[in-house]
């Protein structure tokens, strides 16, 4: 029973990652309707973009996680302004932008590896070796902390802004119904492009964290999205707040399912929770029934 | 020459991939991501069959399809409830949980070391160790498959799959189970991918996980969606032209690992700019 608290922490961290994605892959879900798997990548361009800027160019943290959180906003706005915004104008199917998302990824992910090389890195030279905090048996380290305080933060601000803003307003008028929010004046194409921005940014961020808290290596994204999508339809698809919720769900249930399974089935794991819940529940536990 | 024939062999093996799925995405509208898995299921049987066990290539490969259909026959049982990018999504969960059997259950497959010194087909006797016999062999599948495949359209059963593709729900509304169909297409589907990957297996001789990811699967999407869904030629014309167009990135001088990853960025962008512009492929009579 001693190792309960170290399995509680782990699924904390792993939940909060997972959240990240899942909130922003939510967010973007909710505006646009299909899934773009292209969200992924971006993890691995802010993960990339950080040990660059860090490791290589010698920046201090503070300037490395900046810079990563652009790149990965720069370039998931530069998806939606060149391939989604075209596709949506021409009224393609969801399975179109979801072909073209997935093409997106690989492309990126192939160019980070070419950069880069497939090599397996580290981000210690922004972290250091960080102290830790000890919770009973359990072991967290500052690092960690960050992440899961950044991941309750981010679901505060989202809530902040989605219901206290005008601009949230029109993000929820969007999710609603694109087309009738068009009509009432909302620049609907801008409220978008917003969304991509803050979701890219929000996934870039993810990137940065899981490479402060293992590692980064160009597949890095692939996992990150398809944790996130997990945890995004599980809570309910299209919802900020199921992201968050499906996210932590998930992380416990890939933790505590090593009680059973040994650890490397972990994705299987997360597989079958995402098969049952598309066919029991398939709208997840916060999503509205579709009429 | 010798190169020429290995790269045909490649192009056999990847045609019937793409003909498969092509009955599956292309005919059907069902845009599986898991077809790796069956490919991936076809070579383990054979190799696994051919290094354990006295049988040959053939019962092997037999062996091969008959577990493909059973897993793709449990696995479409719950796809089938799904449509559009919600089967999308769930049959790139089924690729991921195979994946993770292949890579973890060590006992049998063992693991990522992979499975070594897989037995060339013989028949009869004749041992196809000669590339160019090998090729023959190759072809003489592809076209039993491609048969097989234009059976199948052309017949009323293919009729109904492309009645599913256009309006599932019109489709129910006459009176046929949609979903037996959806089924029935995905098991013949994986059939043939095994027989591909059985090929694959006794070609290269050597196999390990890492030729049945999600990336490879879409890979073989993007083989169908360049040569145009909802006809079979197109799916020839796809493979013929991506297993040819990255051939050229070795004359140029690139190293092996960054060829693969050129081949990869190729098709990625590739699949982009046929979303943007060409939806339809070269000679597809189906849009996504």
């Amino acid at each position: 029973m001693d190792i309960v608290p170290q399995l509680i922490v782990n699924s904390l961290i792993a939940g909060s990652l997972y959240a990240l994605v899942a909130m922003s892959f939510n967010l973007i879900f909710g505006a646009t309707k299909f899934f773009n798997l292209s969200h992924g990548v971006l993890a691995a361009v802010g993960g990339y973009t950080a040990f660059f800027l860090g490791t290589t160019l010698g920046a201090p943290v503070s300037v490395a996680v900046a810079g990563a959180v652009i790149a990965a906003a720069a370039i998931g706005y530069g998806f939606e302004f060149f391939i989604f915004r075209p596709l949506r104008k021409r009224k393609a199917s969801n399975l179109v932008l979801l072909v073209a998302s997935l093409g997106a990824f690989t492309a990126v992910e192939a160019i980070i590896a070419i950069l880069f090389t497939s090599q397996f890195r580290t981000l210690s030279s922004l972290t250091g070796t960080p102290g830790v905090v000890h919770l009973g048996t359990g072991v967290m380290t500052y690092v960690q902390v960050v992440i899961l305080a950044s991941a309750v933060a981010i679901l505060i601000l989202l809530w902040l802004v989605l219901t206290r803003t005008s601009f949230g307003k029109a993000v929820r008028a969007v999710s609603d119904d694109e087309e009738v929010a068009k009509i009432v004046g909302i620049n609907t194409n801008k409220i978008i492009g917003i969304v991509f921005i803050v979701g890219s940014a929000i996934a870039g961020l993810a990137g940065v964290f899981a490479g402060m808290d293992t590692g980064i290596e160009p597949r890095m994204g692939f996992v990150l999205l398809l944790k996130g999508v997990i945890a995004a339809i599980v809570g309910g698809i299209g919802s900020v707040y199921g992201g968050f919720l499906g996210a932590f769900l998930l992380g416990f249930a890939e933790n505590f399912g090593i009680w059973y399974i040994s650890g490397e089935w972990k994705d299987a794991i997360a597989f079958a929770i995402l098969i049952i819940f598309l066919l029991v529940r398939p709208q997840g536990i916060l999503g509205k029934k579709k009429t | 020459m010798e190169y020429l024939i290995h790269l045909a062999i490649l192009f056999s093996i990847f045609a019937i991939l793409a003909v498969s799925l092509q009955l599956l995405v292309g005919y059907t509208g069902l845009l599986s991501v898991a077809h790796a898995a069956f490919y991936g299921i076809g070579a383990y049987v054979v190799a696994l069959t051919l290094s354990n066990t006295g049988f040959g290539f053939f019962p092997a490969l037999l062996m091969g399809i008959l577990i493909s259909a059973a897993a793709a026959f449990l696995i479409g049982l719950v796809l089938s409830k799904f449509r559009d990018d919600y089967y999308a999504l769930g049959s790139l969960g089924f690729n991921v949980i195979v994946f993770s059997i292949f890579l973890n259950w060590q006992e049998v497959t063992r693991g990522p070391l992979g499975i070594p010194g897989i037995d060339r087909p013989q028949l009869f006797g004749f041992v196809f160790s000669e590339n160019i016999a090998f090729l023959i062999l190759a072809l003489v599948f592809l076209l039993i498959i491609y048969g097989i495949g234009k059976f199948i359209t052309e017949s009323s059963f293919g009729r109904a799959l492309q009645a599913i593709r256009e309006d599932e729900q019109a489709l129910s509304v006459f009176g046929y189970r949609t979903s037996w169909f959806k089924l029935a297409i995905f098991v013949v589907s994986a059939a043939m991918a095994s027989v591909a990957g059985g090929l694959f297996a006794s070609y290269i001789t050597f196999i390990d996980p890492s030729s049945f990811t999600i990336v490879e699967s879409i890979f073989m999407l993007s083989l169908i969606i360049l040569g145009g869904l909802g006809t079979l030629r197109g799916a020839i014309l796809g493979a013929l032209v991506l297993i040819l167009l990255p051939e050229a990135l070795r004359f140029v001088g690139f190293t092996p690992d960054i060829a693969a990853q050129m081949r990869q960025v190729i098709y990625g962008l590739m699949l982009v700019l046929l979303m943007l512009y060409r939806p339809q492929g070269l000679v597809g009579k189906y849009k996504l």
